[in-house]
């Protein structure tokens, strides 16, 4: 009797907690939702239509939008800048940032000592973006690289780089010593241990850390703005100009938002496993 | 490690190089900016700590100051105790938790600068989605009080699951034998928390708390789309009074010189912070 109380109050609270997580879930979800059910709608439809606005029951949805937004030759620009200045990035950022963190890793460094290294690298990561900002405009103006995809990299590597130094290094540090002093002692070189041992076992997280840095780049709006507002325009300042020259058309804010969002948040999602070492500068393993 | 050679200054090097150029050379400038009157294209002007004195006499300094503050405190605190809320909630064995976990987790990578619009949207107060569920026409952005609401509760739809992540990781950390020894002594849920895995718990929440708000402080994304500061100054945040000052009225001394206490007081907990980290590197 006692016994299948104790557990019938268990299925309830269950079942509650369920739920619970589910209200939890709809609720995070429910802006994407907006933003989707916004962009298949007849724009003459996105005041009168309230509500939830589920589509097919309150009106009917169109692929209109995406058609019209995607067709304008600014946004197809933008996206490809957006790309070109993240793929610039990842790949400047591995090139620096890897064998850094290799060093870090695996030899000892006396003065400064290996962590003071790792600590000084961190703090690099946590300046505020606004105290640079002006700094970083004279200078990029003084080297003639305003409103340029090269000035953007410059700036997105700097802001990545530490990153990318901290995560790689666990990473090396995770991975067994064994096989690479098995190379030495053959007589490998470090340079080939590095490249055709440590790199290659390295490589999932290599790739996670990518698709991290890739979400950041595409995200970052602050320096974009300021360095490069014309030719070099990126997927954030495009979207910015949007509603300052259309005033509030739901639709196409609707329709950009995503065109943003869903990149990074993919990406993040496929790295899903190494979010919480990165943004806790590995201080919690995830 | 590895036998001492001099080739580990070839890899190192490239990348500290670098990092040194760019940001320490960047905040010298910056720190250099602030103690002149800057005009484009003529002679600065040394001005001594004029710019930082300015900054204390300013209405809207102050004022930015405050706003920041309450931005900061109220939504740091409202995302711990909800990511925490959550880490637990999620740590339970129930169906489709992964999916779950995961939905949850999408705001965080979300481009602020979109969400910033798409939230202007939300918020709108006739036809935007939250007037239109519950039926009432609260001015979500113009009335200065929801406006600096609103932009509180991007911020903790957007980092909420920067919390939970991290505490989820944290909580999936701790050893069962904990709770199998806990479970011999009692069996209520509440005082397992309390005495097993909030004190496991307290370093990461120690942590997670700097880091965001060291976070926090930096916000400009947000109350740049969402608000644009407004209505008056009721949502302009330090980092958006900086970038105002500098590039709208070029006045680019006195922008640094907000940047530079901006970031000293930044400073002031990453140095707590860092004692903390330095602590695993060792």
């Amino acid at each position: 009797m006692k016994i299948s109380r104790h557990i019938g109050k268990r299925r309830i609270s269950f079942l509650a907690y369920f739920i619970l997580a589910l209200t939890v879930a709809m609720i995070t979800f429910l802006p994407f939702y907006w933003a989707i059910s916004l962009s298949i709608r007849n724009p003459i439809e996105a005041f009168t239509v309230t509500g939830l606005a589920v589509p097919f029951l309150q009106y009917k949805p169109t692929l209109s939008n995406w058609h019209t937004e995607l067709a304008v030759g600014e946004t197809q620009k933008a996206l490809l800048n957006s790309s070109i200045v993240g793929i610039g990035t990842a790949v400047a950022v591995s090139l620096l940032g890897v064998p850094a963190a290799y060093a870090i890793a695996r030899f000892k460094f006396r003065r400064p000592k290996n962590s003071d290294i790792t600590v000084w690298f961190l703090s690099q990561r946590v300046l505020p973006p606004i105290a640079t900002v002006i700094p970083f405009f004279l200078i990029i103006r003084f080297l003639g690289l305003i409103d340029t995809l090269p000035a953007l990299i410059l700036i997105n590597v700097t802001f990545n780089l530490p990153f990318v130094v901290v995560i790689m290094r666990q990473a090396f540090i995770d991975l067994p010593i064994e096989l690479e002093e098995a190379a030495l002692v053959d007589g490998a070189n470090h340079f080939n241990i590095f490249l055709s041992i440590s790199l290659r076992l390295a490589a999932p997280s290599l790739a996670a850390v990518i698709l991290i840095v890739l979400a950041f780049t595409w995200n970052e709006f602050l320096f974009a703005l300021t360095i490069g507002s014309l030719k070099a325009k990126v997927i954030p300042v495009h979207m910015a100009g949007a509603v300052d020259t259309r005033g509030v058309q739901f639709w196409f804010v609707a329709v950009r938002s995503l065109i943003a969002i869903s990149p990074p948040v993919i990406m993040a999602l496929l790295a899903q496993r190494y979010i919480v070492r990165g943004l806790t500068f590995g201080a919690v393993k995830g | 490690m590895l036998k001492d050679t001099k080739i580990k200054w070839m890899f190192l090097l490239p990348a500290a190089l670098w990092v040194l150029g760019f940001t320490l050379f960047p905040l010298f400038y910056g720190v250099r900016l602030s103690l002149f009157n800057v005009k484009i294209g003529g002679i600065d002007e040394f001005v001594g700590l004029a710019n930082f004195i300015h900054f204390f006499k300013d209405f809207r300094a102050r004022y930015s100051v405050i706003i920041t503050l309450i931005f900061v405190i109220s939504g740091v605190f409202i995302q711990m105790v909800l990511g925490l809320s959550y880490a637990i909630l999620f740590n339970r064995p129930m169906p489709a938790r992964g999916l779950l976990r995961t939905i949850v987790t999408m705001p965080l990578f979300a481009t602020p600068i979109a969400v910033g619009f798409l939230f202007f949207t939300i918020f709108y107060e006739e036809g935007g989605l939250i007037n239109g569920i519950i039926n009432l026409k609260i001015p979500w952005l113009s009335n200065p009080y929801w406006a600096l609401s609103s932009i509180i509760i991007v911020d903790i739809w957007q980092w909420t699951p920067f919390c939970f992540l991290i505490f989820l990781a944290a909580l999936q950390g701790i050893p069962d034998d904990f709770y199998e020894a806990a479970a011999l002594e009692t069996s209520k849920a509440r005082q397992v928390f309390f005495y097993i895995s909030f004190p496991i718990l307290q370093p990461t929440i120690v942590l997670v708390l700097l880091l965001r708000i060291t976070e926090a402080f930096k916000v400009f994304d947000i109350p740049f789309t969402l608000t644009t500061g407004g209505p008056g100054m009721a949502t302009q945040v330090l980092s958006m009074y900086a970038y105002r000052v500098g590039m709208r009225f070029f006045n680019f001394g006195y922008s640094s010189a907000i940047s530079i206490l901006l970031f000293i007081v930044v400073m002031i907990f990453i140095m707590t912070m860092f004692k903390r980290i330095r602590q695993t590197y060792q």
